[in-house]
C-alpha cells in the first residue's frame, strides 16, 4: 500500500467524547482517542477501567449515551447498517475467548467471512484459509472442529478468522488471556509480523504489561472510565503517576500493621464490637 | 400503594419492550427472507432445511406417539361422557373436531416448544455467552439473518405440518379404540369422520399452529439472546423460554378459540 | 468489494513466456479476474510470468491465486514465475512464507537471475 504513507498522519481511529452507561451506571466519562495508520495501540488498565467497554463501542457492538467513534473517517454511531456492513468488511476482531463457531469445523470458521461477503472461488478461499492457517501455525487443522482444539490454538484459529479478508483494522481482546508465557510471547510476535506486512492497524486491549511492552507503539491507560495517559512505552513507564505506578506494580502497597487491630480482624472481635 | 404502582409500571414497561423487541424480530425475520438478496445477504436455503429437519422430522416419531395418545384418550372421555346421554356413537364427532380443531395444534405446539423452543434459547445463550453472536456482528453477519429467519421459517413450515400429521394419527388413535369398543367398522369411522369434518376445521388448527411456530421461535430467541451469565444463564433462560412460549401458546389459543367461535 | 471491479491486464509475449502484468491493487475485488487470466494462460500450456511491477498492494486473495496458478503450471508441465516483485509485495509473500517457493526473477531483462 504506497497510499498509506501520504496519510499516515490521519488517524484511522477516533473516538470523541465517548459517555457510555450500563443501566444508569455511567462508565466511561468522555473517552477521547486517536490512533494513526499502522500504529499498534494497546488500551490498558485494571478491570472495572471502562477498557472492554470502549472496544465495543469501537466494534459498534455498543451504542453510546453520547460522542463519537470514527473508524477509517466514518463515524458508525451515525451511519446505516447498511455502511457499517461494508465497514466491517476493513475490520478484523480476535476475542478473548476465541468466539469460533462451535459448530463448523475450523476452516469453515476461517472461510466464513470471505463465503459471506465475496464472491471468491471456492480453491482460492481454501488455499487463503491454508495459508493463513500456516500463518498462526495450525497447518493441517482446518478439518477439526473448535472443541478439539486447545485454548491456544483456538485463539490462533480466532486470528486467523480475523485476518482472513487481510482487514485495514484489527482489534484484539486480551489475546494473552489464559495462554502460557511462551505461546502468548509467539502471538505478539505474530501480531508485529501481520503489522509489518500487511501494514494493519491494530488496537489491543488487555492488562498484561509483558506483552503490553513487547507490541505496543503507544499506550493507552485507562482508569474508572477515564483516559489517564497517553504516550509511548518509554512514557508510560517512566510516568510519575501515582495510578499508573500502582497499574506497573512499581510501586508496592505499604501495609502498615497495627498488631491490636489485626488481631481483632483475624479473630472476628472488631464484627462484635461494630456490629 | 405507590410501590406496587411503580413494580406494576415498571412491569408493563419491560413487558412491552419484550414485546416491541419480539416484534421486531419478527419483522426483520421477514425483511431478511424477502429483501436479504438485495442486499447480498439472502436467507440460507441449506440453514433453514437444516432447521427443518431438526424441528419438524426429527419430532415425526414423538409426535405420533403423543397424538395417537390423545385420540385414544379423547375416545375414552368421549364414549365415557357420552354413554350418559346414550349417543356414544356420537364420539366420533367430537373426535374430529377436537382433535383438527384443539388438541393437534395444541400437542404439536407444546411438544415443540419443550423440544425446539428450548434448542433455541440453549443454542443462542451458549453463543451470546461465548461471544459467537459478537463475533457474527462484527464480521458482518446479521445474527437475525443468519439464525433467526432460517428457524422462524423452518418452525412456521413444521409446526402446521405436524400439526396436519398429528390431525391425523390423532383420529386414528380415536378410531382405534372407538371401533374395539363400540363394535362399528373402520370404514363406518372413517366415512362418519370425513362427513363431520370441514376445511375449515383443519384449517383453524393450522392458523393456530402458525401462531404457535412464530411465539416459540420467538420467546426462544429472545430468551437465548438475553442471556447473561454464564451457563447457569444459559439454564435459565432455556427453562425460562420453555414456560413463557407454553403459557402463551396457551392463552393465545383461548383466544384463538373464542375469536374464531363467535 | 462484492461485485468485481472492472480491470483489465495487459499479457505480453517474452521468450517464450506468456507475461501477465498486474497492476494497481490486486485484492478481494480484481484477484478474481487475475486469477482467471493465470489460469487460462496455463491451461493453454504457455510458461507463465506474472509481472508484479505495478502492484501498489495484492492481499492474499491475489497470493492465493497466484499459489492456485504455480500448482496447475506444475501439474501441466509448464514454467511459472515472478518477476519484479516489489518490496510491498514481497512482504505478503514472507509472511506467507512464499518467498521461498515461487521462482522470482529480478527483472524480464534477465529470467536466469532468480532471487530468492
Amino acid at each position: 500500500m504506497t497510499t498509506t504513507k501520504k496519510i499516515s498522519s490521519e488517524p484511522v481511529i477516533e473516538v470523541q467524547d465517548l459517555v457510555a452507561h450500563y443501566g444508569s451506571r455511567e462508565v466511561l466519562h468522555g473517552i477521547n482517542l486517536s490512533i494513526h495508520d499502522g500504529e499498534i495501540m494497546v488500551i490498558m488498565g485494571g478491570s472495572g477501567s471502562g477498557k472492554s467497554t470502549v472496544l465495543r463501542h469501537m466494534l459498534g457492538l455498543n451504542t453510546p449515551s453520547s460522542g463519537a467513534v470514527k473508524l477509517l473517517g466514518q463515524d458508525i454511531t451515525r451511519i446505516t447498517s447498511k455502511e457499517i456492513d461494508i465497514l466491517r468488511r476493513n475490520i478484523g476482531v480476535s476475542f478473548q475467548g476465541g468466539a469460533l463457531f462451535n459448530s463448523m469445523t475450523v476452516g469453515e470458521n476461517i472461510i466464513l467471512p470471505l463465503r459471506e461477503h465475496t464472491q471468491l472461488d471456492e480453491k482460492t478461499m481454501q488455499i487463503m484459509c491454508r495459508m493463513k492457517l500456516e500463518l498462526v501455525s495450525l497447518a493441517g487443522f482446518e478439518d477439526l472442529m473448535p472443541a478439539q482444539l486447545s485454548g491456544g490454538m483456538v485463539k490462533r484459529a480466532a486470528l486467523a478468522r480475523a485476518i482472513i479478508m487481510d482487514p485495514k483494522l484489527l482489534f484484539f481482546d486480551e489475546p494473552s488471556a489464559g495462554l502460557d508465557p511462551v505461546v502468548s510471547a509467539e502471538l505478539d510476535e505474530l501480531i508485529l509480523r501481520i503489522r509489518q506486512a500487511m501494514k494493519t492497524t491494530i488496537v489491543v486491549v488487555t492488562h498484561e504489561l509483558d506483552s503490553t511492552f513487547r507490541i505496543a507503539d503507544r499506550i493507552t491507560v485507562l482508569d474508572e472510565g477515564n483516559v489517564l495517559m497517553v504516550g509511548t512505552v518509554d512514557e508510560v513507564r517512566n510516568s510519575k503517576n501515582k495510578r499508573i505506578m500502582d497499574l506497573l506494580g512499581r510501586r508496592v502497597r505499604e501495609i502498615k500493621i497495627d498488631a491490636e487491630e489485626y488481631l481483632n480482624r483475624l479473630t472476628g472481635e472488631q464484627v462484635r464490637e461494630t456490629g | 400503594m405507590r410501590q406496587y404502582a411503580e413494580k406494576l409500571g415498571r412491569a408493563t414497561v419491560s413487558g412491552l419492550e419484550e414485546l416491541g423487541y419480539a416484534l421486531s424480530l419478527f419483522v426483520e425475520s421477514f425483511y431478511w427472507i424477502f429483501f436479504g438478496y438485495r442486499r447480498g445477504q439472502s436467507v440460507s436455503i441449506a440453514a433453514t432445511f437444516k432447521q427443518m429437519m431438526q424441528v419438524g422430522v426429527a419430532a415425526i416419531p414423538i409426535s405420533a406417539a403423543l397424538s395417537f395418545a390423545v385420540g385414544i384418550m379423547l375416545a375414552i372421555q368421549g364414549i365415557h361422557t357420552l354413554k350418559a346421554f346414550g349417543a356414544e356413537s356420537q364420539v366420533v364427532v367430537g373426535i374430529a373436531l377436537s382433535v383438527t380443531r384443539e388438541f393437534a395444534p395444541l400437542i404439536i405446539g407444546i411438544l415443540i416448544a419443550g423440544r425446539s423452543g428450548s434448542a433455541i434459547a440453549a443454542r443462542v445463550g451458549t453463543m451470546q455467552v461465548s461471544q459467537e453472536i459478537d463475533a457474527l456482528q462484527v464480521i458482518g453477519i446479521s445474527p437475525v439473518r443468519y439464525l433467526v429467519a432460517p428457524a422462524l421459517l423452518a418452525m412456521m413450515v413444521m409446526v402446521p405440518t405436524l400439526t396436519f400429521f398429528a390431525d391425523i394419527v390423532g383420529m386414528l388413535g380415536g378410531a382405534f379404540f372407538s371401533v374395539l369398543e363400540l363394535n362399528i367398522s373402520m370404514e363406518a369411522y372413517v366415512d362418519r369422520t370425513i362427513k363431520a369434518l370441514t376445511v375449515d376445521d383443519i384449517l383453524q388448527g393450522i392458523w393456530k399452529s402458525i401462531v404457535f411456530a412464530i411465539i416459540i421461535a420467538v420467546v426462544g430467541f429472545i430468551n437465548g439472546f438475553s442471556v447473561t451469565g454464564g451457563a447457569e444463564g444459559v439454564g435459565k433462560a432455556t427453562t425460562r423460554s420453555v414456560v413463557q412460549a407454553i403459557s402463551l401458546i396457551i392463552v393465545a389459543d383461548m383466544a384463538f378459540t373464542f375469536y374464531l367461535n363467535h | 468489494m462484492g461485485e468485481l471491479r472492472a480491470v483489465t491486464y495487459k499479457i505480453t509475449q517474452h521468450a517464450g513466456y506468456s507475461v501477465v502484468h498486474l497492476k494497481g491493487d490486486v485484492d478481494l475485488s480484481t484477484s478474481p479476474i487475475a486469477r482467471k487470466l493465470i489460469l487460462e494462460c496455463i491451461e493453454a500450456k504457455h510458461s507463465v510470468l506474472v509481472d508484479l511491477s505495478e502492484v501498489a498492494y495484492i492481499d492474499s486473495s491475489g497470493v492465493a491465486s497466484l499459489v492456485e496458478g504455480y500448482q496447475l503450471a506444475k501439474t501441466n508441465g509448464v514454467e511459472f514465475g515472478l518477476v519484479n516483485v516489489s518490496q510491498a509485495a514481497l512482504d505478503v509473500l514472507q509472511l506467507a512464507r512464499l518467498d521461498t517457493v515461487f521462482p522470482i526473477h529480478a527483472s524480464l531483462d534477465d529470467l536466469s537471475k532468480v532471487m530468492r
